[in-house]
């Protein structure tokens, strides 16, 4: 054995060379401790293809280059494995891999997320209450209330919505960190989609003075996917366009078709506003989690953060890729391509 | 000697298209930009600002006092020249509705096509000075 190996010998992290077919051709002392001669068995196994489907271990041999980890599932505990190198000293199909031990914090993410989801699930309860209440209050024929408690009112109501669309969004996000965010594959209209939220949209947009429109026709062809998740794409995507549209200003929603000879291949969604626009700077992070724009909302109060990062994971979770476009003091325009898919 | 093909970095047209707005307006942009999409049919991020330009033509249609209230009057160049303008089916379809009593908001509701479209194509005919939109 090579003298460079004495190190990596001693070292804590359970380290192996592995042959793409998952014979092992050299482990440290720390990989022997942990997984002992059981590591024949499972690399073995790893590096199978079941069903047509290849083993984990065959996504460490696609591209030299590019760095890989995943997490994997070892005899009962969860580790992350990354690969450190191709060792040259060996044939060229075998890859040095590391083994960390993530059990404890995948366990602690996931408690984390369902205190979250619970908590989330006991705030929108009273929640709803309360808008119900003021919505009962607002809508009363010949309402006696002076303009000044209707003003106070309808605050209230708007407040409301903005800490339902908070409490919403870390749902969400408490579902897509836990992992239990899934898309049904059901055909959806993203005509009735895209109708559908703009009109739940509408009362919103003209009481504060905005354009709020349909930029598609109705030979839109379906999708597979969700409606109430494509649905809330679209939502998040329209609330984020009023927050930064002056009075007077427009939004519109449209659907283009993308084809492949005669035959639809994708449908491209966009939500455009006359809003304030984004720094050129600040347009590849719009989709990150946490990241809000420098420009401050015309309607008051600040969200999550999470609003575009949902968005994009529904999007992607659909098959589909995202992008966004703007120019400062013009306005933005939100791109999703979603991939038609046909019945085989 | 060959060479392996170097595709061609992607105009920057954030800044392109701020440039063209600003020193020749918005139609001259669109079209550029309906161009671009030809050569570039694969680019999201050009839709995106294709659309910005868009909605941008039809808000200037809507920033009348009246807004969604004004009234479309055929032009008195389209009246007696109408040869002229090489009216699309779309443009001819709304062109007919024009009757100097009918408001946007009418128009939009009479129209086959949907309300962004409607809007766009009347912004055009006015461009071309085949209507009038009181401003």
């Amino acid at each position: 054995m090579s003298d460079r190996y004495a190190i990596a010998e001693k070292l804590n992290v359970p380290l192996a060379i592995v042959g793409e077919a998952g014979e092992v051709k050299w482990t440290n002392d720390a990989f022997d401790e942990t997984f002992g001669d059981d590591a024949t068995h499972w690399l073995k196994e790893a590096a199978r293809a079941v069903a047509g489907e290849a083993g984990w271990l065959h996504g460490f041999f696609l591209d030299a280059d590019e760095h890989r980890s995943m997490d994997v599932e070892i005899e009962g505990r969860t580790y992350r494995v990354d690969r450190v190198g191709n060792p040259s000293d060996f044939e060229p199909n075998a890859v040095a891999l590391s083994f960390e031990d993530v059990t404890r914090q995948r366990e602690m993410e996931q408690a984390k997320s369902d205190f979250t989801s619970m908590i989330v699930h006991d705030l929108r309860g009273p929640l709803s209450g309360i808008q119900g209440t003021l919505e009962f209050v607002l809508a009363q024929e010949g309402n006696r209330l002076d303009a000044m408690y209707t003003d106070l009112l309808q605050e209230a109501q708007r407040e409301s919505e903005r800490m339902m669309n908070l409490i919403n969004e870390l749902l969400d996000f408490s579902k897509i960190q836990s992992g239990n965010f899934t898309v049904e594959g059901e055909p959806v209209r993203v005509a009735g989609v895209l109708k559908r939220a703009v009109r739940s949209l509408q009362s919103v947009a003209s009481r504060d003075e905005i354009f709020l429109l349909n930029a598609h026709g109705r030979d839109v062809p379906q999708i597979i996917g969700s409606v109430e998740k494509l649905t809330q794409a679209i939502i998040n995507l329209i609330s984020n366009s009023l927050k930064f549209t002056p009075k007077r200003g427009l939004i519109s929603v449209g659907a283009q078709i993308v084809r492949a000879g005669e035959l639809p291949e994708a449908i491209v969604i966009t939500v455009t506003d006359s809003g304030m626009g984004i720094k050129a700077q600040e347009l590849q992070q719009v989709w990150e989690k946490y990241k809000q724009s420098g420009n401050k909302s015309l309607r008051g109060g600040g969200g999550t953060g999470l609003g575009l990062y949902i968005v994009k994971q529904i999007v992607e979770a659909h098959g589909g890729e995202v992008s966004v476009a703007s120019i400062e003091g013009v306005g933005t325009s939100m791109v999703l391509k979603l991939p038609v898919k046909r019945a085989a | 000697m060959s060479t392996a093909p170097v595709a061609s970095p992607k105009p920057e047209w954030s800044r392109l298209v701020a440039d063209s707005l600003r020193q020749n307006g918005v139609w001259h942009t669109w079209y550029k930009l309906a161009e671009a999409r030809q050569a570039y049919p694969d680019d999201l991020t050009l839709r995106g600002y294709c659309e910005i330009v868009r909605n941008e033509i039809v808000r200037q249609l809507l920033q009348s006092p009246k807004g969604l209230q004004s009234i479309p009057r055929l032009s008195p160049e389209f009246l007696t020249n109408f040869d002229r303008f090489n009216l699309n089916a779309q443009e001819g379809y709304l062109v007919s509705l024009i009757d100097g009593r009918l408001d946007l908001q009418k128009l939009v509701l009479l129209s086959p096509f949907d309300q962004f479209t409607t809007l766009f194509v009347l912004a055009k005919l006015a461009y071309e000075r085949a209507i009038t939109v009181p401003q």
